[in-house]
Formats: structure tokens, C-alpha cells, sequence
């Protein structure tokens, strides 16, 4: 007797299906319209050659730009973007300029108290030469790195990945 | 004739009630400057619904010019405030009202808070007006970027690497805010001005009618 | 409320038909000094509204409302600012236990901390007293949190270089050509970090401005000074001079004469 269900209760249940599927009718589209970003595959980008010779690469880094056709939706550009390059034995390393802190952009030997590291204004934060956030300063990790190449003897860039070399 | 008039439809719809109710309720003493000067804190919160007012109506005769596109937007910006008769002072209450309203919630949140108003029977609308505070900030963050200069373009960089470092869904947050995993571009501008203009005045307002009508039925709190 | 029998309704409507007047006020449950809000209460208001307007307005046009030249993505000399009611969080993320690995503490734990304490403000001071005297340690905690705030904006406005930060986003109109080979292939690489992205100044000073002539340019270039280094090794003498020339033939123009990017899409001639 306790099982059955009253007429009011069916009524209740009912109208919440109902509203159920109207919501989620109308919701589905919309969310996954607004969280597409997410579900996006960014594009495989290939290697970019740059100006700079690859036997001018010294111990001390440098800025290499390279431009890139970056597709942001439908707004197309050349985008210019550049890495500190530096030349370790035989190997050729090239480290993205973003600070891991919060995204301003490092200079080399931009601090007079440290010549040989990479300083960020925005909040003092600095590194080692091969991207090693010094303890005690605000980067939560080292600089990235980018994929280097050699074409015809130029430096080439290629994808960003996190630090190797440490 | 107009007696007649408002006769009319009182008559169909008795709306006095509903007006007689604002109209007519007793302002005690203790709120009221004339009687106690000090009393100007309680104040606070309506001129900060008063400012709100001034940016809503700014805001929306900014968007007859505004368009939040990267390559456009910072030309129409440029142009509103130059080109349009009195664009300075539209533009401007838009831009010092932002930070107005924000000086004049936070004195509004410290009278409350130091006159122990939030306390009980009040504890909803405290917090309903603690939402409606980071609405307000909400709305400063992403209104911001819109006319897309630099200092727009960077301090929302940052931003969104600070939403970046939650951990777990730091990431998620960032690319649905921005629009894209790497780029703060085109999708970033019109996410944000859609955020802005559409969804978190929705919570505003929404916001904003409980936080009355919940003042309304309780009444002010009491004298010290 | 009473229901059925001696009420009248408009029409087949539910609104019920008063016969009593419309205005029948009754204070005599509110002793004291108080008054109506409508009209005595709310004309207070609104002469405090209209006074505050006319600052408000005066402000506006005493202060037009900035903007800095068009975003620009790839300047990545520009060093960024929020607005001044963020300043305190950007503050604090500078501070060591709240930066590097305890990024974290600094930007999602405290300000987490302090908006849920301020969220459940009613139930973690839930004693009747509501005089702030007596209840010192949520009174304290509010002192404290925001003389934080108020300390660390003050300190974030004190230490910042404002001169650099005005004259980095300027929008200044310049017969800058950011198409010309010389500023693509030499300029972008060597010289806008310091030098701003429209070579208006950043860390290093303005070169729009200064009416330079080339030897100077080149002798700066060439052997650095204070803090800028020597190109001498890094760029070839024919480059050095095309820098020189660029640089010193760069003014300052009209709003209808510049080329550089503020002025890409024209804005005056529609």
C-alpha cells in the first residue's frame, strides 16, 4: 500500500521529466558550443626557419626571431615570436622567452646584480642560463624549451616542450 | 486627468500596493544624516546601486559604437572617445565608475561588516551581496580587455595565467576563458565581451533584485 | 485574509476591489524621529546622489578616460599592469612564500581563504553582539586583512616605474614603417625589447622623439652606453648604418600623416 504512487506524485515526477529533457534540450547545444575550445586539437606546427646561422650561435644567448601563420579562429596573422639561443658543446638550445611565472617575457642579463641569468620584470624572477627558475624567486618551474634544428645552416625552430636540459 | 488615468489601472491590476509598500516604509532615525551626520556610511550601498545604474546605461550606449573585434576594436574605441560628441565623458563614467563602484561596494561591505548587520536574521543577504562583490569584480576583470590596448592585452595575460595556476582544472578555466589553449586573440575578446556585456550582468541583476527585496521584507537592522 | 463572502473582485479578475481610500498611512507603531521614505526620506538621497554626481562628472572630464596604443602581441617588452583594484594580488604574488612553489599560497589559497571567510562571515561570528567593540577578533581580522590590502597596493604603486609604464603604451603617431625591411629584419630583433615595440621607449628611452642625427645613432649602436650593449659584433657595418639612418629620420607626425600600426586602419577618415 505504501508503493503506491499518488496521483500527485506522478504528477510531480512527470513534470520533472519533462522539465528534465526541456533543460537539458536546451543546454546540450549551448554547452558544448561554449566548451568547444576545450575539445579543439591544436595543429601539429612544423619546424620554422629563422635568419640566424647556426655557426653564429655562441655561449651566450641570443634573440632569434621567427614569424609563423598563426590561425586564431577566423582571424589569420603573422605572428612574430622570438627565442633565447645559445650554443652548449655541440648542441644547439633554444629557450622560450615566457616567464613561468605569469607569462611577461625574460631578457637575458636584464638585472645589472645578474649578469649571467635570465630576469624577469615583472616580479623579479630569474633563472639559470639553462632555464632553471632560481629558488627563491617567483617562477614556479624552468623556461620552456623549443625543438632547434639546422637547415641549410640556419637555426631552426620547431614545437615548445617543457625543460630538458635540467 | 492622469489621476484618472492611474485610477483606471489600479483598479485592473492594484498595483499601489506594491509602490505603497517602497513608498511609505518608515527610514529610522539612526540611518538618517540629517538627524546624525555620522549616519551619511548607510549611504554607501546606494550610491554604489547609483553608480551601478550609470554603467549599465553607459554601457549600453558604449556597445552603439564598440565592437569587440581585434582588428576593429581598438579603432572604434578610438573614435568613440574622440570623434563622438561628448565620447570623453560617456567613456569616461564607463571607465572611473568601474573603479567607483568598486571603492564605493567595498565602504558599503565595511559599514555592514562593522555595524554587524550581516548577522542574524541577515545572513542571506550578506552573502547574496558577497556574490554580487565578485560579480562587480568579474565584470572590472573581463571589461578590461575590451578596447583591446595594451595594457588591456597584458594585464588580462596575466590574469589568465593566474587562473592558469588552480590546480587540476587551471587549464580548463584558462581555454574557456581565453578561447584557445595558446593564443589571447580573437576568441579571447569576444568570450570576454560576451562574459561582460550578457552573462554576468544577467547575475547582476538577478543578483541585485534579492538583495532588495530581501532588504524589503527585513527591514534595516536596528540602532546600536 | 479574509475569503468568499463581502469581497468584491474587478470584473471575473482575483484583484480585489478596495472602497477605502488609497492613502491610509498609520505611524503610530514607529516611535521616534522617523519619517516616510517617500518624499521626505529619499529627497536626502537624492541631493547626496546629485552631489556625488557632479564630482563623479567632473572627474570624467577633468580625467578622460585612458587608452594606450592598439594591443600589440608581439611587444614583448611591455611590462604589464592590472588595474589598480587587482594591484594588492599582483603584489603579494611577488612576495617568496607566495610565488615559485608556494605560487599557489599566494594565488588561489589566500585570496580563496579570504573570500570564503568573508562568505561565511555570519556563521564564523554568530555571537548576538554586533557593536564592533565587542567583538575584537573578527573586528581585528578585517583590520588586519585589509590593512594587507591596503599596504600591499601602496607598496605595488610606490615601487612601480611609473614613468616607464605612461610612456610604454603611449599612442603616439610617427612616421614609424613597421613594413620597412630595416625594422622587420634588424630593428624587431635587436632593438624593441628595450626600446618599445613602436621604438617609443620601454626600459631603454624613446628614439622617436629625440631629434638624433646618424653619426650619433650610429656611435650608440655601435659601442652601447649604460646599460645598452655594443652591436659592433653582432651586426654587420652596412646594417649598423641602415639602423642609424632609420633611427635618426624617425619624427613625430600628425595624426593624418602617420604610418606606424596606431594608425593602421585610419580612423579619422572614415
Amino acid at each position: 500500500m505504501s508503493q503506491k504512487v499518488t496521483r500527485r506524485q506522478f504528477l510531480n515526477y512527470s513534470l520533472m521529466g519533462v522539465g528534465s529533457f526541456m533543460a537539458a534540450g536546451i543546454i546540450l547545444p549551448m554547452g558544448r558550443f561554449a566548451l568547444d575550445p576545450l575539445f579543439q586539437d591544436q595543429a601539429e606546427g612544423s619546424m620554422i626557419t629563422t635568419s640566424v646561422k647556426a655557426e653564429e650561435i655562441t655561449e651566450e644567448p641570443v634573440k632569434v626571431d621567427f614569424s609563423f601563420d598563426q590561425q586564431d579562429a577566423w582571424y589569420e596573422s603573422e605572428v612574430t615570436d622570438f627565442a633565447w639561443v645559445y650554443r652548449d658543446g655541440e648542441e644547439i638550445i633554444a629557450l622560450s622567452p615566457v616567464c613561468k611565472h605569469l607569462g611577461c617575457t625574460v631578457t637575458w642579463a636584464g638585472d645589472d646584480a645578474n649578469p649571467n641569468r635570465f630576469f624577469c620584470p615583472c616580479h623579479n624572477g630569474m633563472y639559470e642560463k639553462n632555464g632553471q627558475n632560481v629558488p627563491g624567486t617567483p617562477p614556479r618551474g624552468p623556461l620552456d624549451q623549443f625543438e632547434v634544428g639546422t637547415s641549410d645552416g640556419y637555426v631552426t625552430i620547431g614545437e615548445r616542450f617543457a625543460n630538458e636540459i635540467i | 486627468m492622469l489621476n484618472r488615468i492611474y485610477d483606471w489601472i489600479d483598479d485592473r491590476i492594484d498595483i499601489t500596493p506594491i509602490w505603497r509598500d517602497v513608498a511609505d516604509h518608515e527610514v529610522p532615525e539612526h540611518v538618517n544624516p540629517a538627524y546624525h551626520f555620522s549616519a551619511f556610511v548607510y549611504c554607501f550601498g546606494g550610491l554604489t546601486f547609483f553608480i551601478t545604474v550609470i554603467q549599465i546605461l553607459s554601457g549600453m550606449f558604449l556597445t552603439m559604437y564598440y565592437v569587440p573585434d581585434i582588428v576593429n576594436a581598438w579603432n572604434s574605441v578610438y573614435y568613440l572617445q574622440h570623434d563622438v560628441a561628448a565620447g570623453v565623458i560617456v567613456r569616461g563614467m564607463h571607465h572611473w565608475g568601474a573603479s567607483l563602484v568598486v571603492v564605493m561596494m567595498f565602504l558599503h561591505t565595511l559599514r555592514v561588516f562593522f555595524t554587524g548587520a550581516y548577522k542574524a536574521p541577515r545572513e542571506l543577504n550578506w552573502v547574496v551581496g558577497v556574490l554580487l562583490f565578485l560579480v562587480i569584480l568579474g565584470l572590472a576583470f573581463t571589461g578590461y580587455l575590451l578596447p583591446w590596448d595594451m595594457k588591456a592585452l597584458f594585464a588580462t595575460k596575466v590574469g589568465l595565467d593566474i587562473a592558469e595556476s588552480v590546480p587540476f582544472v587551471g587549464e580548463w578555466i584558462k581555454t574557456l576563458l581565453a578561447g584557445d589553449e595558446e593564443i589571447i586573440g580573437a576568441q579571447t575578446l569576444t568570450r570576454f565581451f560576451a562574459i561582460h556585456v550578457f552573462f554576468l550582468p544577467a547575475a547582476l541583476f538577478g543578483l541585485m533584485a534579492v538583495h532588495f527585496i530581501m532588504i524589503r521584507r527585513q527591514g534595516i537592522s536596528g540602532p546600536l | 485574509m479574509k475569503r468568499g463572502k463581502g469581497l468584491t473582485f474587478v470584473g471575473d479578475s482575483r484583484v480585489q476591489k478596495y472602497d477605502k481610500p488609497k492613502l491610509n498611512r498609520d505611524y503610530s507603531e514607529f516611535p521616534g524621529r522617523t519619517e516616510e521614505f517617500y518624499p521626505d526620506f529619499l529627497l536626502k538621497e537624492w541631493v547626496t546622489g546629485a552631489v556625488f554626481l557632479i564630482g563623479f562628472l567632473c572627474l570624467t572630464v577633468a580625467h578622460p578616460a585612458p587608452l594606450e596604443r592598439v594591443a600589440d602581441p608581439t611587444d614583448t617588452g611591455y611590462i604589464p599592469l592590472p588595474d589598480w583594484y587587482f594591484l594588492f594580488l599582483y603584489q603579494i604574488l611577488k612576495y617568496t612564500y607566495a610565488s615559485g612553489p608556494f605560487n599557489i599560497i599566494g594565488a588561489i589559497v589566500m585570496p580563496g581563504i579570504a573570500v570564503g571567510a568573508l562568505l561565511l562571515a555570519p556563521w564564523l561570528d554568530n555571537s548576538k553582539e554586533r557593536k564592533w567593540t565587542r567583538r575584537p577578533v573578527t573586528a581585528a581580522m578585517m583590520l588586519i586583512s585589509f590593512g594587507i590590502i591596503f599596504y600591499t597596493t601602496w607598496e605595488s604603486v610606490a615601487y612601480h616605474d611609473w614613468e616607464t609604464q605612461n610612456q610604454q603604451g603611449q599612442i603616439v603617431f610617427s612616421n614609424l614603417d613597421t613594413e620597412d625591411p630595416v625594422f622587420q629584419d634588424i630593428i624587431r630583433s635587436n632593438c624593441t625589447s628595450c626600446h618599445g615595440g613602436e621604438l617609443t621607449g620601454g626600459s631603454g628611452p624613446n628614439l622617436i622623439e629625440p631629434d638624433l642625427n646618424a653619426e650619433t645613432v650610429q656611435a650608440f649602436v655601435e659601442n652601447g652606453t649604460g646599460e645598452m650593449p655594443a652591436f659592433k659584433d653582432q651586426l654587420t657595418d652596412e646594417e649598423i648604418q641602415q639602423v642609424s639612418e632609420f633611427v635618426a629620420n624617425l619624427e613625430l607626425t600628425s595624426e593624418e600623416d602617420a604610418t606606424n600600426s596606431t594608425n593602421d586602419s585610419d580612423v579619422s577618415e572614415e
